[in-house]
């Protein structure tokens, strides 16, 4: 597949990729790190840049280091490196399964952190190529009328499938985002606009810099149904986080951005209790090659299976 | 659109072009190297049949621009053979039939290499990990797992 004309740049700081961000304004700029999200989106045509900007020789953001209380991770480390980090192996059970359940290895070497949790939102009817989508006619997400997947309706409900954010919420981790009016640190989920058609709340040319993860040692797990299972992107995906008794639930890859709510462990039946919590907080529609009633109802059956793990850990 | 000069390492030999800027690394090796080992298939980065070494790192050559290889090192199928004689992965295929119609073979090989080079003695369960990355739709993998862990106990043997 071919790819359309745009033009290439490769700026060295974050600074000079903002100017050069600027400079192009009027076109259509995108960034590039690892590009296995980014360039099919370009030959399937549901991005038409005229200027790719690539981060990946940025110095400085590809380091994972300790920072006061915070693991600082560089937004161009690869999901292959942040695996096999010692603290995310130890401390980070379910971003360490997270990482493990994106895509498979060979993309997770190239794939990044950064660009893992701003990967576009997917569906069935949006994720295809350009004559199909043509044939078909344009959805919302694509500047149409109407959305595809759910007939008639005036919203877009494409699934954001990233695996990596919903652990990340449940850690309760930062974004460090650097834009043309200065550096900002966000919680994680308000990078989210919760809207499918455009799911992330940046200001225009702003650049996702860290990912900042507190070092507290955690217990909990992630895990997803996909149809291939060596590679697929989630088609629902589960993170559980625990600290002291205290913990979180994400749920991924249903509707435009990670759900997510708190729970005491030391309650009777938290593990019934969060698993129909997680199944009424969804409502997947069929934009996927799963029906969503299934979908749903693996909300509570993933939930329940890391519960059952977590608690044969504490039997340990 | 303005051509950008690209120079890398390629199976030990260093190569200038002047390449497209939207330009992917697949089609600079097939079509302007006429290195036709890596193969388009998914063209998505989903079946592997393009993988390439990049920097001792397993890549889909179709997700990446030419571009972005500056002073790169690479490393294809037709650079894994020395002085006529084929690298022990290479070997190890044929005698266990791990090929049929031989599509995705390069991308699995090299997949192999790159997991042998950075592991000696992979488990048959790490193999399987790393295999399945990569699309074959003729031999069902078995054949393949038994060629990469015969050319494992081979190269440690050597």
């Amino acid at each position: 597949m071919i790819l359309p004309e745009f033009e290439y740049r490769k700026p060295k700081t974050v600074k000079k990729a903002l100017q050069l961000y600027q400079a192009c304004r009027g076109n259509a700029v995108v960034y590039l790190s690892g590009g296995t999200d980014l360039v099919p989106r370009i030959k399937q045509r549901l991005e038409k840049p005229s200027v790719v900007i690539d981060l990946k020789n940025i110095t400085g953001l590809n380091k994972i280091e300790l920072f006061r209380s915070w693991l600082k991770v560089g937004a161009n480390v690869t999901l292959y490196e942040l695996k096999n980090h010692p603290f995310v192996k130890d401390a980070l059970p379910a971003l360490a399964d997270s990482l493990e359940a994106t895509a498979c290895e060979t993309i997770q070497m190239r794939g990044t952190i950064g660009g893992n949790v701003l990967q576009d939102t997917r569906c069935l009817f949006y994720n295809k190529s350009d004559e199909w989508r043509k044939a078909r006619g344009y959805c919302l997400k694509m500047g149409g009328q109407v959305c595809n997947a759910v007939k008639g309706a005036k919203m877009c409900f494409a699934n954001y499938a990233g695996d990596n954010a919903p652990s990340l919420i449940t850690l309760g981790a930062h974004a460090s985002l650097s834009g043309i009016d200065g550096k900002r640190q966000v919680p994680l989920d308000a990078i989210f606009s919760g809207k499918s058609g455009r799911p992330f709340a940046l200001k225009s040319g702003e650049i996702l810099t860290h990912i900042l993860i507190p070092t507290i040692k955690t217990r909990g797990g992630y895990l997803k149904i996909r149809v291939r299972d060596s590679i697929d992107y989630p088609l629902v995906g589960v993170a559980v986080s625990l600290v002291n008794g205290k913990g979180c639930v994400a749920i991924g890859a249903i509707g435009g951005k990670p759900v997510y709510f708190e729970f005491d462990e030391n309650e009777t039946g938290w593990d019934q209790r969060i698993a129909q919590v997680a199944e009424s907080r969804v409502t997947p529609v069929a934009n996927t090659v799963l029906s969503p009633s299934y979908r749903k109802k693996m909300v509570s059956v993933l939930v329940k299976r890391i519960a059952r793990k977590l608690e044969e850990e504490n039997k340990l | 659109m303005k051509e950008v000069e690209v120079t890398f390492t390629i199976n030990g030999e260093k190569v200038s072009a002047d390449v497209k800027p939207y330009e992917t690394l697949l089609e600079t090796l097939r079509e302007r190297l006429y290195l036709t080992g890596a193969k388009e298939a998914c063209s998505l980065g989903s079946c592997g049949a393009c993988t390439i070494i990049l920097d001792g790192i397993p890549v889909r050559s179709c997700l990446i621009l030419t571009p972005e290889v500056e002073g790169k090192n690479i490393t294809t199928v037709e650079g894994l053979g020395k002085d006529g004689t084929l690298h022990p992965l290479q070997e190890a295929f044929m005698e266990k039939g791990a090929v049929q119609c031989g599509f995705c073979t390069s991308g699995m090989i090299l997949t192999a290499k790159a997991l042998l080079d950075r592991q000696k003695k992979p488990s048959k369960n790490q193999i399987i990990r790393t295999i399945s990355s990569n699309i074959c739709r003729c031999t069902g993998y078995k054949k393949i797992i038994e060629a990469v862990m015969s050319a494992a106990e081979k190269m440690r043997a050597t």
